[in-house]
């Protein structure tokens, strides 16, 4: 799998996000030049939460309260599993939230959506999407994962990558968007990941990005 | 009588050119209408001379006959009007300017029609004009086939410095013993061998990994590696030059250089077994499939335009330094481990927007050239397309 990076919007101090900024964000891929359309792009992910058996007894510690579930728009087979507090990463069969509906061990309380456009640019591949909270479409955030398709080793496309947020921020600064894409960090290492990138990067990086895309659209609320 | 179209000014000239072409067809045929209808009353005539009692049908036939020749006439000067007007008797198109150089049928003087006048003048000069690309073409294969296989031996074709191609049978013999052209090289300095070429670059360059193939092994491995590609292990076996041969290095007919997470190189050598280089290219270490040959293109632009670039350098080895040719292209190709990571030295930056291309690239001009002393050759330099001057 070829290498990608995650960055959300974070607008500026005393400023809300507004579909505007999607327009705005998408306007700016669009003014490079070689730029071209690539069609749509969707990934949801739910969040669950554990439902224990018996109410009386203490839920047992070794087993996560929380999960995140993760279907990406270029594994449509899949579905992943990310435990954050363990460091967990599960990839299986899409079939397995029918398992999961039916089992009522863990239910989904929230549900959030990725949707918008994808462009192709020499070998770089552009996703800019808006993170909606399922329910009400109410937009939270902003996203966007750049893909480098000749690599696929993390430590080989570092330089690359940077050089291209660089680019990337400088665009979007000299189009005066309020606020600035702000990269997902992430150590793989803790979650046992290695050099080659996987579907499993892609599911820490998303799980990360999203704890602070929602945190920081609680802050602006 | 058909109904006739006007071919007007507005008509393009071959519409022009296809009506007087009909126009005097029709011409021809009228006139020989009139000459039998003159044949079947002079018959008349003769008849009712000989055989007054038929005259009387003579002269109706006669009547007939005038009644038609008249109407045969009559067209005839229609015609033959509609020709004048069109130009076609007179020549007086020959000068228009927006004829497109169609000119109209031409009725030269011996009575030939000739539907384009400039027809006969460019089979002329096509059938000279034959002989002398045909000897340009062959002098121009002849010369890339001396530049890019030296090795080949020619027998025949080489020995000619002017125009023509000449087969003197008195040079035959001295061509026979000829051994195969190296400018630049002292016969008698003996060719490196293949093991030895190649241990020296896995010494020099160690975090690039080599492997030799014949030629049926690569297709083989080529298709698997596009099935390994589709799991998420992408860890290759690290494979020792030596112990990857069954047999000896006579076969060798494919070599390949792995530099993990950063490229995947084809080099072919021709003859199998040889040290001659005979074509290269480079790919994403995450490529595979059919189309992985020293011949073929990656999908990806940077890897496309370093081995455009590689080609170059490629005719430049073997024509500056035949004997070492592979060496300094194994070299050189090793150079690239830095290609996501080292700085164009000209901007200094690893990305760059090339203009004319509208693509984002790192630096994949690494100069070839050789200094005078062969050794110690470092290839250190890298610059993006943009960057580069022209001889780099």
């Amino acid at each position: 799998m070829t290498v990608k990076w995650l960055m959300h919007f974070q607008p500026n101090q005393g400023t809300t996000l507004t579909s505007q900024v999607m327009a705005e964000a998408c306007a700016v891929a669009e003014s490079f030049p070689g730029v071209s359309r690539d069609g749509r792009w969707r990934s949801s992910m739910t969040f669950y939460r554990a439902v224990p058996r018996d109410q009386s007894l203490p839920a047992p510690s070794d087993l996560p309260r929380d999960l995140i579930g993760i279907s990406l728009h270029d594994l449509p087979n899949e579905y992943l599993f990310v435990m954050r507090s363990q460091r967990l990463i599960l990839r299986a069969h899409s079939s397995v939230q029918t398992v999961m509906d039916k089992l009522q061990s863990y239910k989904g309380r929230f549900f959030i959506n990725f949707e918008g456009l994808q462009y192709k640019w020499g070998d770089f591949k552009l996703r800019i999407g808006k993170c909606l909270y399922n329910p009400n479409e109410a937009l939270r955030g902003i996203v966007m994962e750049v893909e480098y398709l000749p690599l696929s080793s993390i430590d080989k496309s570092q330089r690359v990558m940077e050089e291209f947020y660089e680019i990337w921020r400088e665009a979007v600064a000299s189009k005066l968007l309020a606020g600035q894409f702000i990269n997902t960090e992430v150590n793989f290492v803790e979650y046992g990941l290695g050099d080659s990138y996987t579907p499993q990067h892609t599911a820490v990086l998303y799980g990360m990005c999203v704890v602070q895309v929602i945190a920081s659209s609680n802050k602006n609320q | 009588m058909e109904p006739q179209q006007q071919a007007g000014s507005g008509d393009a000239p071959p519409k022009q050119v296809a009506q007087a072409m009909d126009r005097l067809g029709r011409a021809a045929r009228l006139i020989a209408e009139i000459r039998l209808g003159a044949d079947r009353i002079l018959e008349a005539l003769l008849v009712s001379n000989e055989n007054p009692r038929l005259s009387e049908k003579a002269a109706e036939l006669t009547l007939g006959e005038e009644d038609a020749m008249r109407r045969h006439f009559l067209d005839l000067r229609t015609v033959g009007k509609q020709l004048e007007d069109s130009g076609v008797l007179s020549g007086a198109l020959r000068s228009r300017g927006n004829s497109w150089g169609l000119h109209m049928p031409l009725v030269c003087p011996d009575g030939a029609v000739v539907a384009y006048a400039w027809k006969r003048q460019l089979a002329g000069q096509a059938g000279a004009s034959a002989v002398d690309r045909a000897r340009l073409a062959l002098k121009a294969f002849s010369d890339q086939k001396r530049r890019f296989f030296p090795q080949l031996e020619d027998d025949q074709l080489n020995r000619s410095n002017n125009d023509t191609i000449k087969f003197p049978p008195t040079k035959r013999p001295r061509l026979l013993h000829r051994p195969t052209q190296s400018p630049n090289i002292d016969s008698t300095e003996q060719k490196p061998m293949l093991a030895d070429i190649l241990k020296s670059i896995q010494t020099e360059a160690p975090g690039v990994t080599i492997s030799t193939y014949q030629r049926l092994e690569w297709s083989k491995r080529a298709e698997s590696l596009a099935s390994t590609m589709n799991d998420s292990s992408l860890d290759q076996p690290k494979e020792q030059i030596l112990s990857n041969l069954s047999g000896s290095f006579n076969e060798v007919a494919v070599i390949e250089l792995v530099a993990s997470g950063v490229f995947r190189v084809l080099v072919s050598l021709h003859p199998a077994g040889s040290t001659d280089p005979d074509a290269v290219a480079f790919f994403s270490p995450n490529e595979g499939g059919s189309y992985l040959h020293s011949r073929g293109m990656s999908v990806h632009h940077v890897f496309k335009h370093v081995t455009e670039y590689a080609d170059k350098a490629l005719q430049y080895f073997q024509s500056s330094d035949p004997n070492k040719a592979l060496s300094h292209l194994l070299s050189w190709i090793c150079s690239h481990q830095s290609l996501f990571t080292k700085n164009c030295s000209k901007c200094s930056k690893l990305l760059a927007m090339d203009k004319s291309l509208a693509l984002l690239l790192p630096p994949v001009h690494r100069p070839y050239l050789l200094n005078s002393k062969d050794h110690d050759q470092d290839f250190a330099t890298a610059y993006h397309i943009g960057c580069s001057s022209y001889d780099v």
